[in-house]
């Protein structure tokens, strides 16, 4: 089982696009070579009349080797304004050390914002020392990924890359929602752009546990050469994959092939809205319409910013427990009958979930911006796709949705790094079998 | 972009009247008041409402049940996707708040001639509040071959302080569709 975790891997996709290590925004500062004799009080007395707020990143001490063996020793005294080279605004403390150790202040430039990877790091240090802490994926209280949560976000993904595949003539975009608290397959999906076969065929019929999808170690197994890019972030796909919605949305139209007059087709129905349709129709079938309960609540008029507006959370109660079964929407209404029906009422309200609030999604390209909003609308927790879309991605390739701060929700975003090879691996595999 | 001052032809405000009236049957069942109709040849040929509480799909805005509504009906009468384009990049969508990302990425894809619309979307617009996916993209393609958006005219501020009115009166009287509120209702009762 170990094969594809040596391959495979789990990159986060952060809120701000990242700059190239060389260009990372900079500030400047007064900086002084000290005398190695003085350099701990000159430091502690720094600490106390000037410490570096905000930039606890930045190292206050710089170390150089010089030739013939000997160190200098560099200390940042304080922050300089703009254009302003002279110490006219330095406090009076500082002033007063300066004059003290007779210390002659340069400029230099520090890196403004903790490193977020070691080649950031390293760039930072080309110009001022600082730390560097690797991430911990511990973001907006989404905890890390240990090694089950890892075999369980490949087995989904796999899933999803198995739907993407198992098409007769082109590979699609696939989308599978999941529910990780309970390790449950909600809806999944396909392109439906050139073959819709009518409204009522929707396949509801996706109730699979993980352990039903083919988790045999071998499909894991992926070529042995990927290349690891130095940010992990970009690699170019060898082929097109036209069939891809998210990928070539506009080409709907150069599309002549649909003609089966059974069919429906529709430019709009790409994997992500098809799978939201699904796990929506879910949700009303297993939790029927509770009548004109009125649930007093309250969202800000989208008009105004939303300051003070939280969140709420998705509250999991007893409709995990039965959530396999048909009748859910049936057993909740029996309770009714047991207790007062205002408690009750409010009970069952709290019960049914709210959109695919705390839900995962597994895409095998990254959405365009309609899927990727429809995700933000439909309160998706998790995003996980696998290649990056450069013609019209909107979680970093081309836009960057998760960091837009005005939308009501935000979702994290998770690229699995996987090489191409798992694309053809299914028809392969077919012809392998027959 | 959005020139609310300019002066709106009578047919745009009549238009406008009929988008409006699709968001006042959302709110008289309790669906987010917005409307919208499409108009091709100086007719409206579908109208749609907002139905997110009903079909609890967060997805299903006005203008995804117009577009539905037309993919629908012009497939039912045989026309290939291409003509089916051509029809799109002919229709007007008026609408009585600006669409959202996800309908104004929808709007380009379909290729939409142009948008008239109500009251800006400060949280989520697709038409120059958020993102201006309405201008045409550049797409930063390698193949050459990949096309892009078009984009459409857009135009904003039509009507919207009806539109505004009718959100307000929603929201005033709380979404039944919303998650929970953390905080007592006391703590945000002012506006």
């Amino acid at each position: 089982m170990n094969n594809h975790l040596g391959s495979w891997q789990i990159v986060h996709i952060p809120d701000k696009q990242p700059v190239p290590p060389g260009q990372q925004p900079t500030v400047s500062m007064f900086a002084s070579v000290i005398d190695p004799k003085h350099a701990n009080t000159i430091v502690r007395r720094l600490n106390q009349v000037a410490p570096l707020e905000g930039f606890r990143h930045v190292k206050r001490v710089q170390k150089k080797f010089l030739e013939g063996g000997k160190t200098q020793l560099s200390v940042l005294i304080c922050l300089a304004c703009d254009n302003d080279t002279q110490l006219d605004n330095v406090p009076s403390h500082v002033q007063e050390l300066i004059n003290l150790y007779q210390l002659s202040t340069s400029i230099v430039k520090v890196c403004k914002y903790a490193p977020m990877s070691k080649a950031e790091w390293e760039e930072q240090c080309k110009l001022w020392p600082t730390s560097y802490h690797p991430p911990t994926y511990n973001i907006d209280g989404i905890t890390g990924f240990n090694e089950e949560d890892m075999q369980l976000v490949f087995k989904f993904m796999q899933f999803a890359v198995d739907l993407a595949t198992s098409g007769k003539n082109r590979v699609v975009n696939a989308a599978v929602i999941v529910d990780p608290s309970v390790k449950q397959l909600i809806a999944s999906a396909c392109d439906q752009i050139c073959a819709w076969k009518d409204k009522t065929s929707i396949d509801y019929s996706c109730f699979l546990k993980p352990e039903s999808i083919t988790s045999d170690s071998d499909s894991y197994r992926v070529a042995a050469h990927e290349t690891v890019l130095s940010n992990g972030l970009s690699n170019e796909l060898r082929q097109p994959y036209t069939g891809v919605s998210c990928l070539y949305p506009w080409r709907w139209t150069e599309k002549q092939q649909y003609s089966e007059s059974s069919c429906y087709w529709h430019p709009l129905r790409h994997a992500a809205i098809v799978a939201i349709e699904s796990s929506a129709a879910r949700d009303r079938r297993l939790l029927p319409d509770l009548g004109n309960i009125r649930i007093k609540s309250f969202e800000l008029d989208p008009m105004k910013a939303s300051p003070t507006s939280s969140p709420a959370k998705r509250q999991r109660t007893i409709c995990d427990n039965v959530d396999n079964d048909e009748s859910a929407g049936n057993q909740i209404f029996h309770m009714v009958d047991n207790e007062s029906a205002d408690n009750q009422i409010f009970h069952m309200a709290l019960a049914r979930p709210y959109l695919c609030t705390g839900y995962d999604i597994y895409l095998v390209w990254e959405p365009c911006p309609m899927c990727a909003m429809a995700l933000v609308h439909q309160r998706i927790r998790r995003i996980f796709y696998a290649f990056p879309n450069p013609n019209a991605g909107a979680l970093g390739s081309v836009h960057r949705l998760q960091g837009e701060k005005s939308l009501n929700h935000h979702y994290a975003v998770f690229r699995i790094v996987m090489p191409e090879e798992v694309l053809h691996r299914c028809k392969t595999d077919v012809a392998k079998t027959v | 972009m959005a020139s609310p001052g300019e002066e709106c032809s009578t047919e745009t405000l009549a238009f406008m009247e009929l988008a409006l009236e699709q968001a006042k049957s959302a709110l008289s069942i309790l669906e987010v008041p917005i409307g919208c109709v499409i108009v091709g040849d100086g007719k409206v040929v579908a109208s749609g409402r907002n139905r997110t509480t009903e079909t609890r799909n967060a997805t299903r805005h006005a203008e995804m049940e117009a577009i539905d509504i037309l993919l629908e009906q012009w497939q039912k009468s045989g026309l290939s996707p291409s003509e089916v384009a051509e029809r799109f990049s002919k229709c007007i969508l008026y609408v009585t708040c600006e669409p959202c990302i996800m309908c104004a990425a929808a709007l380009t894809i379909l290729g939409i001639k142009e948008v008239y619309y109500g009251c800006a979307n400060d949280k989520f617009g697709g038409c120059g509040s958020i993102l201006s996916l309405h201008l045409s993209s550049p797409v930063p393609c390698n193949s050459g071959e990949v096309q892009s958006s078009k984009g459409f005219k857009s135009t904003g501020g039509i009507m919207a302080s009806e539109a505004i009115f009718l959100l307000r009166t929603f929201y005033e009287q709380g979404n039944p569709n919303a998650p929970k509120p953390h905080r007592p209702l006391a703590a945000q009762a002012g506006h």
